[in-house]
């Protein structure tokens, strides 16, 4: 029961700590000029928060720590994580692994999908194929992979590659597919010749699109980067969830869960920042 | 004067700019089935230096009239002429669209020079010219600004500074003011007359209003649907420049009117295709009784 309550304080504290630093970021943001909306929705967004580690914790006391670990257990967790080092191996493994499979699946996706989009014959033929394997589950592969490039990082890269290719390519293809008919005739009619067109109108038209691909490419691949690594020689993240999860050892399994998905948001949240960026012709 | 015979010979004449003689074209519909005529043995014939509007109910392929005009797309049969030659899309025929066409992600500046970059001419001339065309459609201000930016009067600025950038002996506008307010309407047909008035470009003006017909055209020529094709062509003969006097009460322009006001009441009410296909709205009786 004292435990019980120390745990509530320290809620609270942590809860007071975050919403006043959400209140200072909210009042930076506010003098950035951005729309006051950000204001109330970065405020909203730590509202959401206290309420998801209150459940949490009413969760946790409720189904007792052997299932799942109560906020302050992970969060000591995680210090002795951190503190002892086999995090940081294991999110540096990841990474490794995710942000090159990533990209490699971009310096492939990209100019292969824009490539099927502007010649259209070649962009016919080969989509049936891209389609069909874009809907086959990627798992299927992973026997393959082991066996044509062992169990180290360029198989678990190759995962992680062929994941995030698909939605890449495709988006890149549909993008340029999507081009504006009306401003392809303008061009056409003051005289531009095709290879213009295709880099000052479809190419930059065809952006958010590939933007969006790269966003769930970038999901899958994390998903992927996990995959691979419980498939595969036991690393990384995905080799921690697969330790602590068979042995029952739950705060440091969660700690593990939430640093995944800490990786997720910043690198999507990442792609939103530069889609805002290349897209600020949209702003009046 | 122009002498009598073959259009297309006439059209070897320096003072013709664009001829079409008994032009067809149809269209493949999107979803299948029999092919639609858009124009059937359409002639008509623009002078240099001429403002020619072609009015007509909407579905009388007046834009597609204009599309064979600009060299984007080919007829099916007759001939379409621009000095003399099938035309070629490029910057001796400007066009300014209907729905103004504007890149989105380039500024005003930008969207302008879009027009410019095949002439040959080095930056600095480009530049130039832009600045200057810009200027012209009072835009300066709004150089640096996209497109989202404008109101629905500025992006039409900024499409006919684009057009009239290359310095396009032919113009062809689509409905350019169709979707501007009324105001603004106004404002820029007197721009574009004292632009059309320096630079003397032919001009093939489409618009489905005849008070805008009558105010801008040196000549009009009537379009009738089903299929599309031009019924008859008739002299504006009112003084210019026309917004200096109360045009509206001469005599010239309320006979204008009404003949063209009847014909297009009649094209729409005989047009199968129209809504208001045999309804009895043809005589002004109709309306009081
Ligand atoms: N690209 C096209 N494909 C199919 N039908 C078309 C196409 N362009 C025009 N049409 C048809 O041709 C007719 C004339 O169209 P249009 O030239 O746009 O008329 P207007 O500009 O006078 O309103 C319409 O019936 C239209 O549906
Ligand atoms: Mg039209």
């Amino acid at each position: 029961m004292a435990l019980l309550k120390r745990e509530i304080a320290m809620l609270r504290d942590v809860l007071q700590s975050c919403s006043s630093a959400a209140v200072r970021t909210a009042i930076a943001l506010r003098n950035l000029c951005k729309p006051p909306d950000s204001f109330m929705i970065a405020f909203y967004r730590i509202g959401f928060f206290a309420l998801l580690m209150a459940l949490w914790q009413v969760a946790a006391t409720r189904m007792g720590s052997n299932v799942l670990p109560s906020p302050l257990a992970t969060w000591q967790a995680a210090q002795t994580l951190v503190g002892e080092g086999q995090l940081i191996v294991a999110i540096g493994d990841s990474l490794t692994v995710y942000l090159s499979g990533f990209a490699i699946a971009i310096i492939v996706g990209v100019p292969l999908g824009v490539v099927m989009g502007g010649f259209r014959v070649l962009g016919k033929t080969l989509e049936v194929y891209v389609f069909a394997l874009a809907a086959t589950p990627r798992v299927a592969f992973i026997p393959l992979i082991i066996v044509l490039l062992g169990l180290g990082v360029e198989a678990k890269t190759f995962i992680v590659f062929l994941g995030a290719l698909m939605p890449i390519l495709i988006n890149a293809y549909a993008g340029v597919l999507a081009a504006d008919e009306e401003l392809l005739e303008m061009a056409r009619s003051v005289g531009t010749p095709r290879g213009r067109i295709f880099t000052n109108i479809v190419l930059p038209g065809a952006v958010p699109f590939i933007i969006v691909g790269l966003r769930i490419g970038a999901t899958i691949g994390l998903i992927n980067t996990v995959v691979a690594e419980l498939y595969t020689a036991v690393r990384g993240l995905g080799g921690l969830l697969a330790i602590y999860g068979n042995t029952f050892r739950m705060a440091e399994y969660f700690v593990v869960v939430l640093t995944l998905a800490a990786v997720g948001v910043i690198v999507t949240e990442s792609l939103r920042y530069i889609e805002a960026r290349v897209s600020r012709w949209r702003d009046v | 004067m122009m002498s009598a015979g073959d259009p297309a010979e006439r059209s070897g004449d320096a003072e013709v700019r664009v001829v079409l003689d008994r032009v067809c074209k149809s269209f493949a519909p999107a979803g299948g089935g029999d092919r639609v005529s858009a124009l059937q043995d359409a002639s008509l014939t623009v002078g240099s230096g001429k403002f020619l509007a072609l009015l007509g109910p909407s579905g009388c392929g007046k834009t597609t009239l204009l599309r064979l005009v600009d060299g984007l797309i080919q007829p099916d049969s007759g001939t379409v002429h621009v000095f003399g030659a099938p035309p070629r899309p490029g910057p001796d025929i400007g066009f300014v669209f209907q729905s103004f066409r504007l890149i989105p992600w380039a500024k005003v500046s930008r969207n302008v020079d879009f027009s410019l970059r095949d002439l040959g001419l080095t930056a600095a001339e480009r530049e130039e010219r832009t600045r200057r065309v810009i200027k012209m459609v009072g835009l300066t201000r709004f150089a640096n600004a996209y497109p989202a930016a404008l109101s629905g009067g500025m992006k039409q600025r900024v499409a006919l500074a684009r057009a009239l950038a290359p310095e396009p002996k032919v113009l062809l506008m689509d409905e350019p003011f169709a979707s501007i307010d009324a105001q603004t309407r106004e404002l820029m047909q007197i721009e574009l007359m004292r632009i059309w008035t320096r630079r003397r470009p032919a001009v093939l003006f489409v618009t489905h209003s005849v008070d805008e017909a009558i105010m801008l055209a040196d000549e009009i020529a009537l379009m009738g649907p089903s299929p599309g094709k031009v019924i008859e062509t008739v002299p504006v003969d009112l003084e210019r420049p026309r917004w200096t006097y109360d045009t509206h009460a001469e005599p010239r322009y309320v006979e204008l009117r009404k003949h063209l006001s009847s014909r297009m009441r009649q094209f729409v009410l005989s047009d199968p295709a129209s809504e208001f296909f045999g309804r009895d709205l043809g005589s002004p009786d109709a309306m009081g009784t």
